[in-house]
């Protein structure tokens, strides 16, 4: 199969890769070294690949790479600034809503996108945004509760840094 | 005596450890390890028939495809391995027993060229009649998976029938059962069954395998929760000295008991030790759909249980039947048959005992570990019997329950006596949280709202050598890593250790850090599984601390010229209030005190710590029984708040109430994340999972479109989770499991909660909006009870079941 090139920002990084007509987004982001996403299914089921692909959540396993020629990127690496983590990641590990980690970047970049559009989302709007992320440890509880902590911190009505004690 | 200060030792809320690395995304799986272009990448061709001879495998047009080196097959690598029973070959030689085998594996230069060339590997069998019911290949033996049953090692707990479809089968014999019955005033006989379910990790599994040419040693990086016994398994398979196989094991995304023991690294290996490719890498991914067709999978479970009730509503006696489908491999299987066995009186005290639990080899993929091992099954089926009985005697099902309770000092069916517990503390308080008896009206328009209870009872079924060991080391600024060779695999074993080592030296949490599994550097551990790391390697890790505790209290006894009791530890600094010290830990913890006789002491200080369970006695093979067979029993009770639709057959859980007598929880951030995800776990596989074949084995579920796992809009809108702490009196703080009991209850009291709301029993898990339907339109037709076996296909079931 011949070699194409393909143009992309990740993570403010301008940078060119080479790859075949076949190759998903996935695939070119993790050969680049982009491995926070993950090959959970690689049919669009799981959303463990999900990246913010011009401001839109997407299941990067749906995409070719190809199709993004021109795109800017942001997966969950890009969104640790000068070694602090973003208010999500943050409210992800004071709620005890990461488990194994496998879906978690996913998780982190799909609440990224509900709360760039809806600031303060109702529950039912959470579960909603969420839906095509599968976390099978978690139970999900302490993923909502991550979400709204998020969504408050964000907005200056939380701090974000203590493990959640509501037992 | 302990002489420390911290404030983030057991019992506190801290941040897990590594959790930040996961939120940033760097932490690296296996499928993120790099090796560079010296990497192969291997493929697997796969059997399209259930059961059939292999009459050829022409692989010649794979050989002439771009990058390919090599392909694989089962005689290359004829090597038996398993963990009890050694039933499995990496590769099928001569005959394959399910859809789905690997027949071959094609190595190549990239993951692409690899699977592009499994597609002109041309597989030719000759078909033979394939058997899929547990019941049928058990009672009927007229098509044997494993006609070399009699040939295979296995561990002498285990008890495989030669000539029969059965791999192992356990038996409880205790009391007089026939006169129990005989004198009942009440006799009740019930059948539920679950179908094979799928752990559904979202990391499916990664090996990379690589043999050093010269020298012979190999090296394993993989998906596994149980480093070590991936180490004994492989060796013992290949018969291979120990210390020449190192498996590092990354962090793994969820096991459940899929990664419990030996996955696809036999298989890798057939690749790297071969004499063509030895000295590259190969690595081996299995994509999402190969998982689903051809991984551990949890048991299929058929039961058959007759409970006998006295006149004062007592329980008198259970004679169980329990047929474990373990599809072609009991390698692992074996055991969760047993687990079920010990446990068979549930949580009741049950003075008569009669259990017959089969693993049963089917042409499906193979059973084995499951988060719960055998417990979820059996009480899906018994928590619903009894709530059966209460139903019919009249008595409420909380009363029912709590005046049979397994109290302390009264006996299991192994004979073993109870130790002290809280259950009937946590049945009042689940009772209470959902309001259990109160019939209320749904909040759904057209909808039907019921509420149920169910106990949960599980004890590690482990060997009774199963050991943990583990290594403390003191640096020279006074942090502390620890080399303990659990899988942290999300359920936070590493926050846990570094929590005992701050309780045990009085150093602060942060200053701990706790590495993943590599048998290079890690002493020994069994197994990650069971709920057993915190109680088994906490016991390692505290007296390892404990140990390291005491030689630094020495040097500074010495150095100081104070008697030992007068030190302490306090957050990281060692001081003496009665001589008014107070120095920091520093290099002279690696290189020696000098000691006031201008001599140095001490050097490089470690902890080590080792565990074996003390007292535990196999039960007699005969009669199953035993002083004490197993460790420990965490008990617990769900209550569960649910409406069903009854025009589409949808159930949506409004709350849960789970409780467990955890002994002591030493991170309660986890025990809280382990109820809360094991009951979602529990509820998806009550209302939607099922490993769906046809009727020619080919699995109709092979990827998460049609195998269906909870998601977030599933999830229960509330979990009301809690815990009491009953100490336990072998565990390093009293602390008992709980990874796996948040799994076992959720089912069965959704399933009696459907009862209360609908008047109707489903006798068959899952409780899926379809079978919840048609179960309703049955009830219509005046039915009370609704069965449908996953073999309806199978004419010759009925007349099986029969004659049981």
């Amino acid at each position: 199969m011949k070699d194409k090139y393909v143009t992309l920002t990740i993570n403010g990084r301008k940078t060119t890769r080479v790859v075949e007509d076949r190759t998903t987004l996935l695939t070119a982001l993790r050969e680049y070294g982009v491995t926070s996403l993950k090959r959970g299914c690689e049919e669009g089921e799981c959303g463990a690949c999900t990246v913010i692909m011009n401001g839109l959540p997407q299941k990067s396993c749906l995409i070719l790479a190809r199709e993004a020629e021109g795109a800017e990127i942001l997966t969950v690496e890009g969104l640790v600034e000068k070694g602090r983590l973003h208010p999500i990641q943050q409210a992800f590990i004071d709620e005890g809503a990461i488990q194994c980690g496998y879906c978690t970047p996913g998780m982190v970049m799909t609440t990224y996108a509900l709360l760039s559009k809806n600031p303060s989302p109702e529950e039912e709007e959470i579960r909603e945004a969420l839906s095509g992320n599968i976390c099978r440890c978690t139970g999900y509880l302490s993923i909502i509760r991550a979400v709204k902590k998020s969504a408050d911190i964000l907005s200056g009505k939380a701090k974000g840094g203590e493990a959640c004690e509501d037992y | 005596m302990k002489t420390i200060k911290t404030k983030t030792g057991i019992g506190k809320w801290m941040p897990r450890k590594y959790d930040l690395e996961k939120a940033e995304g760097t932490l690296q799986f296996a499928d993120d390890l790099r090796f560079g272009p010296e990497l192969l990448h291997a493929a697997v061709v796969r059997s399209s028939v259930a059961h059939g001879e292999i009459l050829k495998i022409d692989y010649c047009e794979a050989l002439k495809m771009p990058g390919v080196l090599k392909v694989i097959v089962g005689e290359d690598f004829p090597h038996h391995f398993g963990l009890y029973l050694k039933d499995r070959t990496p590769m099928a030689i001569g005959r394959t027993r399910y859809v789905g085998e690997p027949v071959a594996l094609v190595v190549a230069e990239t993951e692409e060229d690899a699977k592009e060339a499994v597609k002109k590997v041309k597989v030719t069998y000759k078909e033979l009649e394939p058997v899929f019911d547990p019941v049928k290949a058990a009672t009927t033996n007229s098509v044997l998976v494993h006609p070399d049953l009699h040939k295979y090692e296995h561990v002498d707990f285990i008890t495989p029938q030669p000539n029969t479809n059965i791999a192992n089968w356990f038996r409880i014999r205790k009391g007089d059962t026939e006169a129990a019955f005989k004198n009942a005033a009440h006799v009740f006989e019930e059948t539920i069954t679950c179908p094979q379910i799928a752990h559904s990790f979202i990391e499916t599994f990664c090996s990379i395998c690589k043999q050093d040419p010269g020298s012979g040693e190999i090296t394993i990086w993989t998906s596994a929760q149980s480093a070590f016994t991936v180490r004994d398994i492989i060796a013992k398979g290949i018969n291979y000295p120990l210390h020449k196989i190192r498996v590092i094991a990354p962090p793994i995304g969820g096991g459940f008991g899929g990664k419990a023991g030996m996955t696809v690294e036999a298989l890798c290996l057939a690749a790297a030790m071969d004499e063509d490719l030895k000295g590259r890498p190969v690595k081996l991914f299995i994509p999402r759909e190969e998982v689903l067709l051809s991984s551990w999978v949890r048991q299929g479970f058929v039961a058959r249980i007759e409970l006998a009730v006295d006149e004062d509503g007592l329980m008198q006696g259970i004679r169980n039947t329990f047929w474990f489908d373990t599809g072609i491999s009991a390698e692992y299987g074996a055991n969760p048959v047993r687990s079920a066995g010990y446990t068979s009186m549930g949580a009741y005290n049950i003075p008569n005992v009669w259990s017959d639990c089969y693993a049963v080899y089917t042409n499906k993929p193979f059973g084995g570990a499951y988060r719960g091992f055998g417990l979820p099954e059996l009480m899906s089926a018994l928590e619903v019997v009894v709530d059966i009985v209460a139903h019919k005697l009249k008595i409420d099902p909380v009363e029912f329950r709590k005046k049979n309770l397994l109290m302390k000092g009264q006996t299991t069916c192994t004979g073993m006596p109870m130790h002290d517990h809280a259950l009937d503390k946590i049945i009042d308080k689940v009772a209470k949280s959902i309001d259990v008896l109160k019939e209320e009206p749904a909040t759904r328009k057209g909808w039907k709202r019921g509420k149920g209870i169910a106990l949960a009872i599980k004890a590690p079924a482990i060997p009774a050598d199963a050991s943990s060991s583990a290594i403390v080391k003191l640096n020279g600024d006074g942090t502390v890593e620890v080399l303990a060779a659990t899988m942290d695999m999300g359920q936070g074993t590493y926050s846990a250790f570094a929590q005992i080592v701050s309780e045990e030296l009085g150093i602060p949490y942060d200053w701990i850090k706790v590495y993943y599994p590599d048998t290079q550097s890690h002493p020994y551990d069994w197994q990650t599984v069971a709920s057993r790391s915190c109680w088994s390697m906490g016991m390692a890790v505290k007296r390892a601390a404990s140990e390291l505790r005491e030689k630094l209290l020495a040097l500074f006894s010495e150095y100081w010229q104070t008697p030992v009791e007068t030190i302490s530890i306090e957050y990281g600094v060692v001081k003496c209030h009665k001589l008014g010290k107070s120095e920091r830990i520093d290099e002279r913890v690696q290189n020696g005190f000098k000691m006031p006789d201008g001599i140095l002491k001490g050097g490089p200080i470690i902890g080590s710590g080792s565990f074996t369970p003390p007292d535990l006695i196999y039960p007699d093979p005969d009669t199953g029984q035993s002083p004490k067979s197993v460790v420990h029993f965490t008990l617990g009770a769900v209550g569960i708040d649910m409406e069903v639709d009854p025009g589409t057959g949808r159930i949506v859980i409004n709350k849960v109430c789970a409780g467990y007598d955890v002994g002591k929880a030493i991170t309660p951030i986890n025990v809280k994340g382990q109820i809360e995800g094991g009951t979602v776990q529990g509820l998806s596989a009550c209302l939607m999972e099922a490993m769906t074949y046809d009727e020619y084995g080919r699995l109709l579920t092979p990827d998460f479109t049609d195998y269906k796992i909870a998601t977030i809009k599933d999830a229960p809108g509330e979990i009301d989770a809690f815990w009491e702490e009953t100490p336990e009196e072998i565990s390093p703080y009293g602390n008992r499991g709980v990874g796996e009991h948040s799994m076992i209850a959720p089912a069965p009291a959704t399933n009696n909660a459907l009862f209360r709301a609908t008047g109707m029993r489903i006798h068959s898990y899952p409780l899926s909006r379809e079978r919840v339907y048609k179960a309703l339109k049955a009830k219509e037709k005046g039915e009370t009870d609704f069965w449908e076996w996953p073999y309806a296909l199978d004419l010759a079931y009925e007349r099986a079941k029969k004659e049981w």
